[in-house]
């Protein structure tokens, strides 16, 4: 029992470097937080300029900017390690590998949420829908996703970081698996919006659960394979 | 085209896939046969 | 030379199957000979999942036994797994445009989902070529593939979930073969396409399996010679060349 803890304990403080790492290269996250919105920006000239077309698209792209800008972010917390070879020198601490995972993924999840957060606003401004109404299931809906995109993004991550092509081969390996999220997530954006008409809200969210559930766990169990290379 | 069109398409690529496939299986298992050969 | 028995049984069968399904079993009342094409679609279909199984499951394997051979296994099941994965599209667009009017449709969850299956795969197979050390290949391999492979039943989920909010006419619809009011007639020539197919499908795997091994000792016999011909010393001063 007091290793479960010694384990959350890692775990944090690995997340807390992490994020502080992030949060100290604020170049980095500003850039990501403006990648995003410039991808919004493109989706409006791309499929504008029809409001009600672009209201009725906006949970869509929320989630293609919100997953963009988090491939970037998730990809830049593993390269911070192997440029100092700190993902080598972790790796020899006694500590399970599984803690290491959560660290990252935790410092991942930090980053997505405010990601999320921040389009989610955007959005709303950006292509007129009303946010504040349905605010609680749309911040739960963010938080599910953000957690989802981060454990699968910090596994892909930590994956291909020491890949050549390893620009291509994060997305190209992250997307396809990141589907039912993004599925889930969209119709549970709509639903919310929309004031859940047919009362679906609960199910997308338990799915996104599920998918969110499975992932970490997939994550964790197999994550500790890839540091005894 | 009519619909024996479609018909013959889907067959045509998946049968002739499966064909073509088989064909360059054996050929990569005799070149990897052939480097063992001149690498002795 | 078993194998080679196995290739020639299945050949015939296909062979068999073919014809079968193309000039002896009737056309269906409602999609007229288009149905046809559900015999070798949902075949594909089925091996393509039974492919990935396998490497999923080889990858497991090697990630607790550490033997190269289960390794072999996985790549040989990803490469058939797209193939026949790429067939099961080809043959739903071909059902698709006489059926729906048009190649896809996204209320489909079987031709989303395939798709889906199909990427993910491409994705794993790409990914191997990155790595040239056998174990550290099959090591990184086996978790892509593992991760992979528990996507695949979220994503039927979620997929059928979003079609079902979305229920239109099932006139052309191809759970048609499948169903258990189907004539026998429909259901014995699936049955034996299926049978066909997977015993081409086991031929193909043994071959690919043999290649991978092949080319596993390949590998390993060329980098032995790398290391002797590093290790080999010097020719010194006193070598026949500068007594010539």
């Amino acid at each position: 029992m007091s290793d479960l803890r010694g384990e959350a304990r890692i775990a944090l403080a690995i997340a807390r470097t992490d994020a502080l790492a992030e949060l100290r290269g604020r170049h980095a996250t500003v850039s990501t937080l403006f990648f995003s919105a410039v991808v919004l920006l493109l989706f409006g000239f791309a499929l504008g300029p029809d409001s009600a077309r672009l209201a009725a698209a906006a949970p869509g792209l929320l989630w293609l900017a919100v997953v963009f800008a988090g491939m970037l972010a998730v990809s830049r917390l593993h390269l911070m390690e192997t440029d100092d070879g700190a993902l080598e020198q972790l790796a020899l601490y006694p500590i399970t590998r599984r803690a290491i995972y959560a660290g990252k993924a935790l410092a991942g999840l930090a980053v997505m949420v405010v990601l999320g957060l921040l389009v989610l606003a955007a959005v709303g401004i950006l292509f007129a829908v009303d946010i504040g109404g349905a605010w609680l299931p749309l911040v739960a809906t963010v938080l599910l996703g953000a957690i989802g995109i981060a454990a699968v993004g910090t596994f892909y991550a930590g994956v291909t970081v020491r890949l050549r092509a390893r620009e291509v081969m994060l997305p190209l390996l992250m997307l396809p698996v990141l589907a039912p999220l993004l599925l889930g997530a969209v119709k549970a954006t709509a639903a919310a919006l929309a004031g859940d008409p047919f009362g679906e809200l609960g199910a997308w969210l338990q799915l996104l659960a599920a998918f969110d559930v499975i992932m970490v766990v997939a994550g964790a169990a197999t994550y500790g394979y890839l540091l005894e290379d | 085209m009519t619909d024996a069109g479609f018909v013959i398409a889907a067959y045509a690529v998946i049968v002739g896939g499966l064909g073509l496939y088989t064909v360059t299986l054996w050929r990569r298992l005799r070149a990897v046969q052939r480097r063992d050969d001149e690498g002795r | 030379m078993k194998t080679r028995i196995l290739g020639f049984v299945a050949l015939g069968a296909v062979a068999v199957m073919l014809a079968v399904a193309l000039f002896v079993v009737p056309a269906d009342l409602n999609q007229g000979d288009a149905q046809r094409i559900m015999y070798p679609h949902v075949a594909s279909a089925w091996l393509g999942y039974l492919s990935f199984g396998v490497t999923a499951v080889s990858g497991i394997l090697w990630l607790w036994r550490r033997d190269l051979r289960f390794d072999a296994v996985a790549v040989a099941g990803a490469e058939i797994g797209v193939i026949f994965t790429a067939f099961a599209i080809w043959g739903g667009m071909m059902w698709g445009r006489p059926i729906w009017g048009v190649f896809w449709q996204w209320e489909d969850p079987r031709l989303t989902t395939t798709a889906l299956l199909l990427a993910l795969y491409v994705g794993y197979l790409l990914f191997r070529r990155l790595t040239d050390d056998p174990e550290r290949r099959a090591t990184r391999a086996a978790i892509v593939g593992i991760v992979a492979a528990v996507d695949i039943p979220i994503v039927h989920f979620s997929v059928e979930w979003w079609r079902g909010l979305h229920q239109t006419a099932t006139i052309g619809s191809p759970d048609r073969v499948l169903n258990p009011a189907a004539p026998m007639v429909f259901v014995g020539t699936l049955l034996g396409m299926l049978g066909a197919f997977t015993l081409a499908w086991a031929y193909l795997m043994i071959r690919r399996y043999q290649l991978a091994r092949a080319e596993l000792a390949h590998e390993e016999a060329v980098r032995r010679q790398r290391i002797q011909a590093a290790r080999a010393p010097q020719p010194g001063p006193t070598s026949t060349e500068v007594a010539r």
